[in-house]
């Protein structure tokens, strides 16, 4: 539908611009609380603009953090949840595009089994088999480490699903055409399927990026050392300190900080991700 | 450059349902072969099966004499055509053409040079470094060529190549593909549907029907002496007529309508094999038999579309004839193919009836 009326132009815009506010304006606050020395929130007023106590407070969260309540220097945990989140989403990609090459190119006893298998676990998020997954992650000796971290999170009946269905819309000629030019499986898979795949890969990995970095519950669960806290939990453990007033600058600068990848993340990857949801390169 | 043999092949799907009911053939070096069929016939699993995209049931197929029953597709010294092109769309022509050669491990300047010469024959060469999808129809089938040209194999498979082209590409590709087919004697096997592609690309034309090879033969032997009504409304565009009939005294009667005297065969129904550009029709006001319904014109030539005692008749004749909605139809004897009504196999008039029966009417 195209019309052109003034009025409706208008609206359209007023509309957005609503929408951008409402999901703008706290990112806007945090970013202007981040700003401000941590006396300014005691009046009681938010102020509205930037203040001038930016460089501090990011500089000192960066390198010192708080020892008060228990947060490490803000580079450390950056680099903990980058590690975590690369793995993560890196090691979804590989598992998934090789189990989903299995399920849809081979036929073996059991396939069908097999693909319903990981399809029901969909069904069952981190949080719903937390505990087992805690007890296998400790029994193994992996707490406090960035295998604990990362490991029990990499299977995805996502990822295998949203393989699958791409693989089965490649031709049959294609396959055909591949195996008379002399390609084995193998061979297939390298030069056929991975290339194929770009796209969806780039868009899967911009998800699972923010799916790994986001994780709270698993790493405030299975760390206690220090070094091995991301910045997500962090956040948190600052805000919820015991007998004192939250230091809501320390709190919005880390806020700020740790959205900085993710936001990264999906501005240098957005052409892929657009591509890869919409069209595939046939 | 190799012959292909294959005997007594047959294709049972799980579930029983047998696709290739045993088929014999045997293709000389640089032949040239059509098998052309209505969709369901088994051609293009019989092809499939030669080029090793389907197991074999029952039966043996010979490449150059060497049994491929069990050999990999790769490893049967074929390239095949796809109706798709099935080009690989991440790779440029380029990639394209030298895929298969690079999985052999040939040399790096081998390929290069056989890229070139590929790429020339088929005036692709100025394409080589784009992507498929930059490339129209007729390119993109020029390189799915190529990439079976490339390869040198004992024997090119065409799965209906030229189905995805418009009408005038098509008629131009089919060209391409007889000289090209010629100029580097390959042995090949074409399967199509169409019966036009079929007749012109031909050395030898096999018509399947129902997983069997109903004729077999140089496509003009097909066309003038089809041996079953099946190959005879197969071949030839517009279809043969098929008309119910009945031989009496020599006479060839549809209806109470007399198409034919003397014919040398005995009395009793037959089904009368006619094509539209055998018949002669002049206007008779009332007592033509051919009722006209409509006309097609086609320029030079017209389609007059009508009946003849219920029966629906297409003839064919040149636009300078007189018109009328009713005609006298007649048709030369010499034109006439005659099949047994119950089998539909064709019957051919013996001079030892003439004789017997001592007339000529």
């Amino acid at each position: 539908m195209v019309e052109n009326r003034p009025f409706l132009t208008f609206l359209a815009h007023l509309v957005l611009i609503a929408g951008i506010v409402v999901v703008a304006f706290p990112v806007w606050l945090a970013f202007v609380a981040s700003t401000h020395p941590s006396s300014a929130f005691v009046s009681g007023v938010l102020p509205l603009w930037p203040g001038d106590a930016m460089g501090e407070t990011y500089g000192r969260m960066f390198t010192e953090g708080i020892s008060t309540s228990g947060a490490p220097p803000l580079g450390l945990m950056m680099m903990n949840s980058m590690i975590m989140a690369l793995s993560i989403a890196i090691g979804k990609i590989v598992i998934s595009i090789i189990s989903a090459f299995a399920v849809v190119y081979f036929r073996f006893p059991f396939r069908a089994l097999a693909f319903w298998m990981i399809f029901v676990t969909l069904m069952l998020p981190v949080e719903v088999r937390i505990v087992p997954t805690f007890e296998v992650v400790a029994n193994l000796g992996m707490l406090d480490s960035y295998a604990g971290l990362s490991v029990p999170l990499i299977a995805s009946a996502t990822a295998t699903f949203l393989f699958r269905q791409f693989f089965l819309t490649i031709p049959d000629e294609l396959v055909e055409a591949a195996r008379i030019d002399g390609a084995g499986p193998m061979r297939f898979f390298r030069d056929m399927l991975l290339p194929l795949s770009r796209t969806n890969m780039a868009a899967l990995f911009v998800i699972l990026f923010i799916y790994g970095w986001n994780q709270y519950l698993w790493p405030l669960l299975i760390t206690t050392d220090e070094s091995y806290y991301t910045i997500v939990m962090g956040i948190k453990r600052m805000a919820s300190v015991a007998d004192a007033e939250p230091q809501w600058n320390n709190v919005m600068a880390t806020v700020m900080l740790a959205m900085i990848p993710p936001v990264a993340v999906v501005i240098g990857m957005q052409r892929f991700f657009i591509k890869g949801l919409v069209e595939q390169e046939k | 450059m190799a012959g292909l043999d294959i005997e007594g092949v047959r294709k049972v799907y799980a579930g029983g349902i047998e696709a290739v009911k045993g088929i014999d053939l045997t293709v000389a070096d640089g032949e040239f072969v059509v098998l052309v069929g209505p969709s369901g016939c088994g051609k293009s699993t019989l092809l499939r099966m030669i080029a090793g995209l389907e197991t074999i049931s029952d039966g043996e197929i010979r490449i150059n004499g060497r049994r491929v029953n069990d050999a990999e597709p790769a490893d049967r010294d074929i390239a095949m055509v796809f109706q798709n092109y099935a080009l690989y769309p991440h790779m440029s022509v380029r990639q394209n053409l030298s895929y298969g050669l690079r999985n052999r491990r040939m040399p790096k300047a081998e390929i290069a040079e056989r890229v070139q010469k590929t790429a020339q024959i088929l005036e692709i060469d100025q394409f080589l470094d784009r992507k498929p999808r930059a490339l129209s129809g007729g390119q993109r089938q020029r390189v799915a060529m190529g990439r079976a040209i490339v390869r040198e194999p004992a024997a090119f498979l065409f799965d209906e190549p030229l189905s995805n082209l418009d009408a005038k590409l098509r008629v131009q590709m089919r060209g391409e593909i007889k000289r090209l087919q010629k100029r580097l004697g390959t042995t090949s096997v074409y399967v199509t549907h169409d019966q036009l592609e079929a007749m012109t690309l031909a050395d030898t034309l096999v018509v399947l029907n129902g997983g069997r090879i109903e004729q077999a033969g140089r496509p003009l032997d097909l066309y003038r002496r089809p041996e079953t009504t099946f190959v005879a409304s197969f071949l030839g565009s517009p279809a043969m007529n098929l008309l119910a009939a009945t031989v009496s005294n020599g006479t060839l009667c549809v209806g109470a309508t007399n198409l034919a005297a003397g014919l040398a065969l005995a009395d009793g129904p037959v089904m009368a094999g006619l094509r539209p550009e055998a018949f002669l029709l002049s206007p008779a006001a009332d007592t033509g038999a051919f009722v006209l319904d409509y006309i097609e014109e086609l320029g030079g030539t017209r389609l007059l579309h009508g009946h003849v005692d219920g029966q629906q008749v297409v003839c064919q004749m040149p636009d300078d004839r007189p018109l009328a909605d009713r005609m006298e139809i007649k048709v030369s004897s010499s034109e006439i193919h005659l099949f047994d009504k119950g089998t539909g196999i064709r019957i051919d008039q013996s001079p030892d009836i003439v004789g017997a029966e001592g007339r000529i009417a």
